[in-house]
């Protein structure tokens, strides 16, 4: 049988990330830091993302991203903190892309936004392979998820900023360590910063918003230079 | 599962590259998958070929060529991982972990930075276009 081939070399998600160099950009146009949130369902994202909103919307001007398979509900529960939110709905996808952050970003007036927290699709896997333009990739990890979750996804962990280990408060009541969780995150990626937190430990809460605020003032910085 | 979408953009891909050469028919698809990559080989093959029906492309062959991940230490060291070392560690059963587990510099020890390994590349197209239609025609005369 006679053929003929053709070289393509298209790399599939070289695509997604010439996208999420584009949004980047244009982030950085506007003064704005981005914040990419990615971890399991009922991990706790929307939670901590309304915990940040709530403490910094005074200080600053954040926007969010909310995707979801439907995005509506978290969406509504941003909007009742009386930030711009803007829903994105994958359907049946399990990630947000960089051309549905680029779509999204049309939405919010980014001249006068200094923060966008993305909150990506509850999953450990997929979000791992597409980036958006974030500046700043945080994995959220609960203790209900059980102490052995972390090696079972380790490129999430060995590819993100900073993680968090939620409801810390009720790891005795579900039979795990956090101390174990967190030997398991350092060892994939000695250098991450991670935090414990619980949505009852104000202190706690605290230091994941502090650490959203250095990004902030970190990159207001390097604006004005 | 994001196969389906990913499956999704290898089609328009491949026939928009098919069709620009004049294909009457893809008969395979070489990838290039990233050990790294979330990505099932065989899944995206499923999806394929779902999508393709009725297409130039419903026959194409996937072909799948996996990638190692590479390397970059800062003591300087730049190479592959060494694959002879995968599937030695009774006690990791996830092959991915293995890998990752495998991200050392072999140098120095330490953590070294991913290069290479999660891409997802569509590398070539074998296509029949009607002058190979008519050689191969021609030769069975």
């Amino acid at each position: 049988m006679l053929m003929h081939v053709i070289h393509m070399g298209h790399d599939v998600f070289k695509a997604n990330d010439k996208i999420a160099e584009k949004n980047r950009k244009t982030l950085d146009k506007h003064g704005v830091f981005s914040v990419n949130v990615m971890g399991a369902i009922g991990s706790g994202k929307t939670t901590l993302i309304e915990e940040a909103v709530r403490h910094l919307k005074d200080k600053y001007k954040p926007a969010v991203i909310a995707g979801d398979v439907i995005a509506e509900m978290d969406a509504s529960r941003f909007r009742k903190l009386g930030v711009p939110t803007i829903p994105v709905n994958t359907g049946k996808e399990c990630h947000l892309d960089a051309k549905l952050v680029e779509k999204a970003l049309d939405e919010i007036d980014l001249d006068n936004t200094d923060l966008l927290i993305i909150e990506n699709v509850g999953n450990l896997i997929c979000p791992v392979d597409f980036k958006l333009g974030e500046h700043l990739r945080v994995v959220v990890v609960s203790v209900t998820e059980g102490d052995d979750i972390i090696l079972k996804h380790p490129m999430i962990f060995k590819t993100s900023e900073l993680a968090i280990i939620n409801k810390v408060d009720i790891a005795h009541a579900v039979d795990v360590d956090a101390e174990k969780m967190r030997e398991d995150i350092l060892s994939l990626n000695p250098d991450i910063p991670v935090i414990l937190t619980s949505k009852h430990d104000w202190e706690s809460l605290e230091t994941w918003i502090s650490f959203i605020e250095l990004g902030l003032r970190r990159a207001q910085e390097a604006q004005r230079k | 599962m994001h196969e389906y979408s990913i499956a999704c953009e290898i089609f328009e891909q491949v026939i928009a590259t098919a069709k620009a050469h004049e294909a009457l028919e893809v008969r395979h698809v070489i990838l290039e998958i990233g050990r790294l990559a979330h990505t099932n080989p065989e899944q995206l093959s499923f999806c394929f070929k779902a999508i393709a029906e009725g297409s130039i492309a419903e026959n194409a062959e996937f072909i799948v060529e996996m990638i190692p991940p590479s390397l970059e230490c800062e003591c300087g060291y730049t190479g592959t991982v060494d694959e002879t070392q995968i599937g030695k560690d009774d006690d990791l059963r996830s092959e991915l972990l293995e890998y990752i587990v495998a991200l050392e510099c072999p140098v120095c020890g330490k953590n070294a930075r991913i290069t290479g390994g999660r891409e997802l590349i569509i590398k070539s197209i074998d296509i029949e276009t009607e002058i190979e239609k008519l050689t191969s025609m021609q030769a069975n005369i």
